[in-house]
Formats: C-alpha cells, structure tokens, sequence
C-alpha cells in the first residue's frame, strides 16, 4: 500500500508478480479508503489475509495525513499477521515505471505550502537508481537545480503537474510524463518489494518509519506569558 | 485599525462580521494573552462561516475541524514547545485551500505560516470584559480587502480612530 500522495494505492502480488491493483485519486480520503480496498483486493483475488508473506509499504517522502494512514494500517497489519515489512519510498514508486528512457528521471510530489519532494535518478538495467537524496524544496529551487545538471530529465509525479507552467519555463528540454504516472504505482511496490523480500531485505514493523522532511530543532518563543506546560490551562 | 469591545457576545459578534469576509484557504492568527478571548472570536468566526457545532478551545487537542458553508480548522499551539511538534502533526496539511484556518497564539509561529494571513489581536482593556482588538492585514488578498473589512468591523471601532488605509 502507498498513500504518500493524495492516491491510496493498494496492490497484492504474488511470486508470478502482480494480482491485483487499485488506486483511487480523490484525495483526502485515505482513512476512510484503505481499509476497504484491501479487503475487496484479497477477496476478489480469493487471498485470506493469512495468505500474505509480507507487508510492502510506500513510506514517503509525502503527504503527512495520508502517509500515517499507509504507514500505520501496515504497521498493524504485519504486527497482527507476524509478517515483514517491506518500506519502499514512495518516490521510487513514481520514478520506477518511467524508467524505459535514457533520460535522468526526477520525481517530483508536492509538498503543499509551495513545496516539492523530490529525488534524482538514473536508470539502470531492470530498473532505477537514485542519484541523491530525498528532499524538500521550492518548486524554482529545484528547477534551477535541475537545469544545473545539465542532464537530459525526465520530469514525472504530481508537483510537476502543480507547477508545470514552471517546469516547461526553466526546463524547455525536459520531457514531461504524462499525468497517469503522476501517484506512486502500487504495481511498481510489488516489483521492488517482491525482490527486496526474495533477498530478505525487511524490517520487523516496528521498525518501521515514514520519511518526514521537514525537520526543525526550533523552539516556539514562548515569554513569560507561557511559563512552561505547568502554566497551561 | 484599533476596535474595541465590552463583553465575550460582543467579541463573538465581531467575530461574526469578520466571518463574512473571509475565504477558503483563509489563514487568521489570534493573538493575546489567556482569558482575552481568542476562543471566543473563533466562536463567532464558526457562527459566520456557518457551523453549527459548538466551536470549543482547541488547546488539548491542539486542532480541531469542523464542517460548514466554509470549513473551519481551529489550531492552538499553545500547548508546543517545539516547531518540529507542528510538522509531526501535518501542519503543511492543516494549512488547506478549501478550508479557513484559525491559530490561536499563531503569532508565535510566523515562520511556518502563509506570509499572506490576517493577525488579530486582542488586549484587555479597562473594564473586567473590555477588549482592544487590533488587526493588521498581510499579502495582497487581504489589502485588497481591508477597506471592506475596516468597514465591517466598524461597529466596534473606537471613536477617533479613523481606520488603517493600506
């Protein structure tokens, strides 16, 4: 399952590869989507949850609301089911299925508050690489960093369709997927999970972790007027 | 611009007013000290924006939403120590264009917020119930607006003060 974006993607494989897949688009309704899906995905592929080896989960970067939902219906699933999981960054996800180019692919998700994650990479045969870390950034920023590469890109995901005018204005070079690769693609999660599981390459669910970007050691300036938790009502 | 009330009904109905100018996608900070009716104005504020469910203090669960002709998200942070507690609760998200978002003690947290927001804020005043509010309009939506909401709120100017022209 991935719901890094305002999609939750559910897909079920098997050793032959993928069974099944959904995804819905209509945002903001992770909670209320994900649950269903996964029931009607095991029983019109007539799989008991019992059946599963592993829980493969996109843990982001992405959007806060919806990656708690993946993250943690995995998390109790794998916990209840004594099964691995399998993270697998949701960007990835987006970079994966576009990677019969012989561009540089980046993927771009938005952020919101005028923000983009995003991550570099190369392909390689079978599939893709990253060439840098996941980050967060402004939609010009990483333009201007991507021009800077002088590579060939490959621009896919859903802050691309967010700022595209943008995009097309710093990157007249670029190629632009188009909108049906823009979410995390729940076949491409079998893909990878599947191998990474073949080599054992899992965690336990505790141990699982949602990529958060957005970092800050800040304290709020609190004056007198708040004298610590002590003083609240 | 310099407005003053004399009783928690009156800050509500103030609120009531100011509700009438706002948009989704609408960031108000609430500024002012414990007991000076922060809660009170978003109360009036929901009222305006069309919620029927009783608008209470969000400070325990520090966000609160609610359904109305315009949504309502009401955030306190009053209960923070640190900024990186907002992102762990999705800040980002909570600020949302099809929403209006109240945040009480918000002036505390500029950095994360919208540099296009209303502030308000209220003082006590003279008087056990007396409140000077004061309001001060950021980003172009909200200058475009400020003659419209000087005159909305007008009822509670104080007398002599002839408005802020942006």
């Amino acid at each position: 399952m991935d719901t890094a974006t305002p999609q939750v993607g559910v897909a079920l494989g098997s050793e032959h590869g993928l069974v099944a897949q959904i995804r819905l688009a209509q945002g903001r309704r992770h909670a209320e989507q994900l649950a269903p899906a996964i029931e009607y995905l095991l029983r019109e592929a007539q799989a008991q949850p019992s059946d599963l080896a592993a829980i493969a989960v996109g843990v982001g970067p992405g959007l806060f609301t919806g990656l708690r939902v993946g993250v943690t219906t995995a998390k109790v699933m794998a916990q209840a089911l004594e099964i691995p999981v399998v993270p697998v960054p949701s960007l990835d996800l987006v970079a994966y299925p576009v990677r019969f180019t012989a561009r540089v692919i980046a993927a771009v998700c938005d952020a919101r508050r005028g923000e983009v994650f995003y991550s570099v990479y190369r392909t390689v045969p079978g599939g893709v690489q990253r060439a840098g870390e996941y980050r967060v950034g402004a939609p010009g920023e990483v333009a201007a960093e991507l021009v800077a590469t002088g590579e060939d890109l490959l621009l896919v995901g859903d802050g691309i369709s967010a700022h595209r005018q943008m995009f097309e204005d710093e990157l007249d070079r670029a190629e632009f997927a188009s909108t049906s690769f823009a979410y995390p693609s729940p076949s491409a999660l079998v893909e990878l999970a599947c191998s990474r599981y073949r080599r054992e390459d899992f965690v336990r669910a505790s141990e699982v972790q949602p990529l958060y970007l957005r970092k800050s050691d800040a304290e709020i300036a609190w004056g007198p007027d708040r004298a610590g938790h002590e003083g609240a009502p | 611009m310099s407005l003053r009330t004399q009783s928690v009904e009156e800050t509500r109905d103030l609120g009531e007013a100011l509700a009438a100018l706002l948009w989704p996608g609408d960031v108000v900070v609430l500024a002012g000290d414990l007991g000076t009716g922060k809660t009170a104005l978003a109360q009036g504020i929901g009222r305006g924006l069309g919620i029927a469910e009783a608008i209470v203090s969000p400070s325990f669960v520090i966000v609160r939403e609610y359904a109305g002709r315009i949504s309502l998200v009401h955030v306190d942070v009053y209960r923070l120590d640190f900024v990186q507690e907002l992102h762990d609760l999705g800040f980002e998200e909570v600020l949302d264009e099809e929403r209006v978002t109240l945040i009480e003690w918000g002036d505390r947290v500029t950095g994360l917020l919208p540099e296009e927001r209303l502030e308000v804020t209220l003082r006590a005043a003279e008087g056990p119930a007396t409140r000077d509010i004061e309001w001060v309009a950021l980003g172009p939506a909200w200058l475009e607006r400020s003659d419209a909401l000087a005159k909305a709120l007008s009822p509670w100017a104080l007398p002599g003060d002839g408005g802020r022209s942006c």
